[in-house]
């Protein structure tokens, strides 16, 4: 009786042990996680609407571009006739340098803190933030503004307060 | 099939090891090896999944970075050109599609895509398939590229990526894996026979042992013993043979002793039987000495009180005799002799010459003891005379190293359940006739000394009446030397 059982509990395993030892076997589709993104059709800006309040404007660039574009592209104004406002004045050179850290978006803009507005400070964050999500960024990403004079300001961690 | 089954079985039974030693052996090593195979395919199988995933990870973690790093740059809607410069990004082999636009396609994927591109149209999720192209496998990655708003929200922008990647390279080290695993598992043989060797050595030691004792108890040596080693099943058993082998000592030795005790009564009781015996003898020889005188029925009485008297020394003399052999203090005295001439004499001593016929080829040498000889033949004779009927014939010859002393009469023979006792003590070959001269213990006595001799005496039938056998060696053993 001893034998059959032995024989019983053996075969089956050696027969796993084969399988598991053999190369590697088609699969099925499997997740293999988030989808990357990054494509839209042009960029968001976020300037000041008539009643104070912030407002997103879509610029049909045909692509996303980069956080820096964005941000220089919002430092050059909302234009005549749109009827937008802006929190910052207007400067001659709008080169933005962009730093990406684990949790922290670094944009070091060519403003002094005089230059701008709490409300500007609240459109190059939310505009930051906005290009950094769209292109895969994580949503509760904080922003760090430099601005060309020393100070407090500088090394503040700031949110969009549009976005959750 | 069922002869098959048989043949397989009785193939089987061959090849079934029949030693304790083997079977332990085969045993431990069938254990051992196929609990090391498990556990290094196990380990194996474990690692080599490990392997795989991360490897599946990584190749998917690059495409996903090189389409996450150029899509911002990307026009969109996109046209054939994008989707192109997407693809190079991406690397070779690779399909990258809009709707209805296709990147150019020349090394695109082909097999096992159109499961891939459902579920990456279902789940808006990265896919990964791992299949088989040819016999290499390779693993195929299709993604959907998101369009994300700025608050968060993901949809499908409607470009997908769909790539293969090779993984003989993730192929070949799990098969190094697997290998090595297969080497531990082969390394734990040697150990196993050597495990084996030892416990078959620590279970096979005290049951060897324990049938020497067994043997040296059956051959007659009861102070055999074991010592039992440890506190296992094998130590209990031997404890048990022990006490066993101690019991069967101890009954021997108080049968041996209750033994003693009679052979011991016999001697004593025919010690003191001997001295009022002879003065009894002394008073029946005057008594009989003057029954010419007396009346006839005094006289009659006279002769019974002598022939019972007569009967009684010489069954206290058989005793004696008997208990001396009992003793072990019988002793013999060797000469030379003539196994014819001792026979006549015997005869002639007896007054039985005329009754008993002799037959011997001339002189048949010997070195016996002449007072046991005699006895032995006056024995036999005398019983053939008494319980058997004539002609009572006795034939010496010497029959190579033996000498052979047949003793045959014309009476019925030994009835068959006397046959076999016919050589006991007080064994009588008919119960009626209990107040024959006989002590009862001739014939005992004869075989007695026939064995001091060395010989042997054997009682048959030889369908002519009864015939006694008494072989003596012409020279007893321990005294070819001397002779």
């Amino acid at each position: 009786m001893v034998r059959p059982f032995v024989l019983r509990m053996l075969v089956p395993l050696l027969a796993v042990l084969l399988a598991a030892g053999c190369g590697l076997r088609p699969t099925g589709p499997t997740d293999g996680g988030r989808a990357p993104t990054g494509v839209a059709s042009g960029v968001t800006l976020y300037f000041i609407g008539g009643d104070g309040e912030l407002r997103p404007d879509f610029r049909g660039t045909g692509r996303l571009g980069t956080v820096s574009d964005a941000v220089s592209l919002l430092i050059t104004g909302p234009g005549r006739d749109s009827g937008l406002r802006t929190g910052i004045a207007p400067v001659s050179t709008t080169r933005v340098t962009v730093t990406t850290g684990p949790d922290v978006l670094t944009v070091l803009v060519p403003l002094a803190i005089d230059e701008v507005t709490p409300q500007g400070i609240d459109q190059i964050v939310c505009t930051a933030l906005g290009v950094h999500v769209q292109s895969g960024g994580a949503q509760d990403t904080e922003v760090r503004v430099g601005f060309t004079t020393a100070g407090r300001e500088s090394e503040e961690l700031r949110t969009c307060p549009l976005f959750g | 099939m069922t002869g098959g089954l048989r043949r397989a079985g009785a193939w089987a039974h061959r090849l079934r090891p029949r030693g304790l030693r083997a079977r332990l052996l085969v045993a431990f090593v069938l254990v051992t090896v196929v609990g090391a195979a498990a556990a290094a395919w196990a380990a194996a199988g474990s690692a080599g999944t490990a392997l795989v995933g991360g490897a599946q990870e990584r190749l998917t973690g690059t495409v996903a970075d090189r389409v996450g790093a150029l899509a911002p740059e990307l026009d969109y809607p996109p046209d054939r050109e994008t989707l192109d410069r997407l693809r190079a990004a991406v690397g070779p082999n690779t399909l990258v599609t809009y709707e209805d636009l296709r990147s150019a396609d020349a090394d695109a994927p082909g097999p096992g895509l159109g499961a891939v591109r459902g579920a990456v149209r279902e789940r808006n999720r990265i896919v990964v398939r791992r299949i088989t192209d040819g016999g290499t496998p390779r693993l195929l990655v299709g993604m959907p590229v998101m369009l994300t708003t700025p608050d968060g929200e993901r949809t499908p922008s409607g470009i997908e990526v769909y790539t293969v990647r090779d993984l003989s390279g993730i192929e070949g080290q799990v098969d190094v894996l697997t290998r090595s695993a297969g080497g531990a598992s082969a390394l734990a043989l040697p150990l196993a026979v050597l495990l084996a060797l030892l416990a078959a050595r620590g279970v096979l030691r005290p049951v060897r042992d324990l049938r020497d004792t067994a043997r040296r108890l059956a051959d007659g040596d009861l102070g055999a013993r074991t010592a039992p080693q440890g506190a296992d099943e094998l130590a209990a058993l031997t404890s048990t043979v022990n006490e066993m082998a101690a019991s069967l000592q101890a009954s021997m030795a108080q049968m041996e002793r209750m033994r003693a005790d009679a052979r011991r009564f016999a001697s004593d009781v025919s010690h003191e039987l001997r001295t009022p015996l002879s003065t009894l003898t002394a008073v029946v020889d005057v008594l009989a000495s003057e029954a010419e005188e007396m009346e006839a029925d005094d006289r009659e009485s006279v002769e019974l009180a002598v022939a019972e008297t007569r009967r009684l020394v010489r069954l206290v003399e058989d005793l004696m005799e008997v208990s001396r052999f009992d003793a072990g203090s019988a002793d013999l005295r060797l000469e030379e002799a003539d196994a014819a001439e001792a026979v006549r004499d015997c005869l002639r001593a007896r007054g039985w010459t005329d009754r008993v016929a002799v037959e011997a080829e001339g002189r048949v040498g010997l070195r016996a003891d002449r007072r046991r000889l005699d006895v032995i033949v006056a024995n036999l004779v005398g019983n053939a005379l008494r319980h058997g009927a004539p002609p009572v014939r006795v034939h010496v010859a010497a029959d190579g190293d033996e000498v052979r002393i047949e003793v045959d009469d014309g009476g019925p023979g030994l009835s068959e359940d006397v046959l076999p006792r016919v050589f006991d003590r007080f064994s009588k070959g008919d119960a009626a006739r209990t107040r024959s001269p006989g002590s009862g213990l001739g014939l005992a006595i004869a075989l007695e000394n026939a064995r001091l001799h060395g010989g042997d005496l054997t009682a048959e039938n030889t369908g002519g009446g009864a015939q006694f056998v008494l072989r003596l060696p012409r020279t007893p053993r321990g005294e070819e030397g001397e002779w």
